[in-house]
């Protein structure tokens, strides 16, 4: 028998309340882990799924919506501006590149896109570009002659389970339109993982207000200019027209992260809180524990056992119910994290990896044992001061 | 008695324990007190007279006011308290009047934790020895059991065995009895004293017991040897610290 058997039999003793602290700590731990995982996850998809245009142009109305939408496939598409505000755009000398987008409905929850080949093109400036995992990108058709041919995002494919050669639709009206998949991208890490795209040449016929109107609509233009000393006065001309407006898609992901600063210190100051409570509990626990053992103590201290030992007996039993509510806790908070992953990337479609592994999990892992035995440490020196002869005379 | 060298040897010993507003309670004075090694000496007086306080002072548990103990002719006074930790558990094993097994282990693992804080029995020969005191004590069949799985009477054997668990010169038994019914205490201490009078061990057993006092080679009475009269009579004279 070693001390760690007296430690483990002690746990065993105290089942219930010990198997409650475990609980409890692990609660804090997956807390602390999935809010972590989560606020990474949201800040990493904004970072990595930013676009590279410098400007984004759309209709009058709230620059967040227009760039939430088009960049991230967050929230509610602006209003329609028409063809000729792309062509325009296509033929100023200043712009490099524009990219016509319009933003449809969807297909099990995967939007649809509608663009141009050049949305995929390959460029010098561009921070990550777009391989296909199968099949090709869907053909640049001609306005009136559309293929419906669909290139479906990674994450999109591998949900819907659609191959190359399948035919889809969503809903009855649409059956006269199937999308066939002529194409699989590989995983971007962006909110493009999870769109469906295809002509828009395809969206104009699919779209029964569109196909009434001789002028097309689209949702916005992407825009990259040749020198970036061009973009203020660009955008300048755009915001002053009655029908366009223009946002710098870096200037909304700084107010996206000021507000996702705010949470988080918000959610820092709330999990603080919890880390008090767990180890208040984890401290009271310990206490109660070491004063209904104080028998025990003395019995054990009348055989012989050191008070050192008593000591180490306390601290292990801490350490024990600390680690194995840190590895519970560890593995709550990522399936926490996961059930999140899954909501955030369905409601506001935001991808990220619940089970990322970094320096987070050692850290928080190594902090709660570490903090949980020290929180051992009052009721082991108060078993330690356990006076023998007391706590041995007969109850009454 | 015998001729061997004193087991234990006291020398002037005087215990007070503190009582609140500086004052201090005297609860035992004792001249002088030599026990002969593998002697049977029964302690006999009634509740408070001091019983538990000299065992506990013989054992190392508590220390003296004033005054020398000497166990096997080591001062256990001058120690220091993990010296006194360390000879208690290989040299007194101690019998508790409410046993004290502890609830969460098995009888085998009370009479191996006995064995846990020396190295008196090889670590790999603890379960072993443990097994074989329980069997010797007629409870083989009952190692696996909790404490609460076993009678009163049993309950005290397992006691018995982890107090020879480290096969210490010196056995304390403080009442060791008073919680069994007349039958079982009397069993249990013919067992006992059949243990230790094989081994040749020196018992000093703090007891009412007709059966106890009738088995020891002398019996002390403490309202004889202490001269602080014991608990109560120190209360009547009170003394200032």
């Amino acid at each position: 028998m070693t001390l760690g058997t007296v430690a483990l039999r002690h746990l065993q003793e105290r089942l219930v309340a010990n198997v409650l602290t475990v609980v409890s700590i692990a609660l804090g731990v997956g807390l602390v882990i999935a809010s972590a995982l989560l606020t990474r996850g949201v800040k990493e998809t904004f970072v990595e799924g930013t676009t590279d245009y410098g400007l984004v142009v759309g209709a009058k109305g709230s620059p967040t919506q227009l760039v939430l939408n088009v960049v991230f496939r967050m929230d509610s598409p602006t209003p329609n501006i028409l063809l000729p505000t792309y062509a325009e755009l296509a033929g100023d000398e200043r712009v490099e590149l524009a990219v016509p987008v319009a933003m449809g409905d969807a297909f099990q929850g995967f939007r649809y896109v509608a663009t141009t080949p050049a949305y995929f093109a390959a460029f010098r400036w561009r921070r990550t570009t777009f391989t296909m995992a199968a099949g090709r990108l869907f053909r640049d058709d001609p306005a009136g002659s559309p293929t419906y041919e669909a290139v479906l995002g990674a994450e999109a494919a591998r949900h819907t389970g659609l191959r190359l050669g399948d035919r889809f639709y969503e809903g009855e009206e649409m059956a006269e339109y199937p999308l066939t998949v002529v194409g699989i991208l590989r995983p971007t890490r962006s909110a493009d993982d999870r769109a469906i795209f295809f002509s828009l040449p395809s969206y104009w016929e699919m779209n029964e207000l569109a196909r009434q109107v001789q002028i097309k609509p689209l949702t916005a233009v992407l825009v990259r200019t040749k020198r970036m000393s061009d973009l203020p006065a660009l955008h300048r001309e755009l915001n002053v027209s009655a029908k366009t407006q223009a946002a710098f898609p870096s200037t909304i992901l700084l107010a996206i992260f000021n507000l996702l600063g705010l949470a988080e210190e918000i959610l820092t100051v709330i999990l603080a809180i919890v880390a008090i409570v767990v180890v208040s509990y984890l401290f009271v626990s310990m206490y109660r524990s070491t004063f209904e053992r104080r028998r025990e103590i003395a019995t054990m201290r009348a055989l012989g056992a050191p008070r050192a030992a008593i000591l180490r007996i306390v601290l292990l039993d801490a350490a024990v119910l600390s680690t194995i509510g840190a590895a519970a806790g560890l593995l709550a908070g990522h399936a926490v994290a996961y059930v999140g992953a899954q909501l955030l990337a369905a409601r506001v479609g935001v991808v990220m990896d619940p089970f990322a592994l970094g320096l987070l999990q050692p850290v928080v892992f190594g902090g709660v044992v570490l903090v949980g035995t020290l929180a051992g440490l009052l009721p082991a020196m108060r078993a330690y001061r356990v006076e023998v002869a007391e706590n041995l005379a007969p109850l009454s | 008695m015998t001729g061997a060298p004193p087991a234990v040897v006291l020398q002037g010993i005087r215990k007070a324990f503190p009582a609140g507003t500086g004052r201090r309670l005297e609860v035992l004075d004792v001249e002088g007190l030599s026990i002969g090694a593998g002697t049977w000496t029964a302690l006999k007086g009634r509740s408070g007279s001091g019983k538990t306080t000299l065992l506990n002072l013989i054992a190392g548990i508590s220390l003296p006011t004033a005054g020398a103990i000497a166990v096997g002719g080591v001062d256990i006074v001058a120690m220091s308290e993990a010296q006194r930790d360390g000879f208690r558990a290989r040299h007194i094993g101690y019998i508790f009047q409410t046993f004290n097994l502890l609830a969460a282990f098995s009888a085998l693992e009370n009479v191996m934790l006995a064995m846990m804080f020396t190295d008196a029995v090889p670590r790999r020969a603890h379960r072993q020895r443990a097994a074989d005191l329980l069997a010797r004590l007629g409870l083989a069949d009952r190692l696996s059991h909790k404490a609460h799985q076993l009678s009163r009477g049993e309950q005290q054997r397992v006691a018995i065995a982890r107090a020879l668990a480290n096969d210490p010169p010196l056995i304390l038994a403080d009442e060791p009895c008073a919680s069994l019914d007349a039958e079982t205490a009397r069993d249990v201490l013919a067992e006992f004293s059949t243990v230790c009078r094989e081994d040749a061990r020196t018992v000093v057993i703090a007891s009412h017991e007709d059966a106890a006092l009738a088995a020891a080679d002398r019996v002390l009475d403490m309202a004889e040897i202490n001269r602080a009269g014991g608990r109560d009579a120190a209360r009547e004279r009170m003394t200032p610290a």
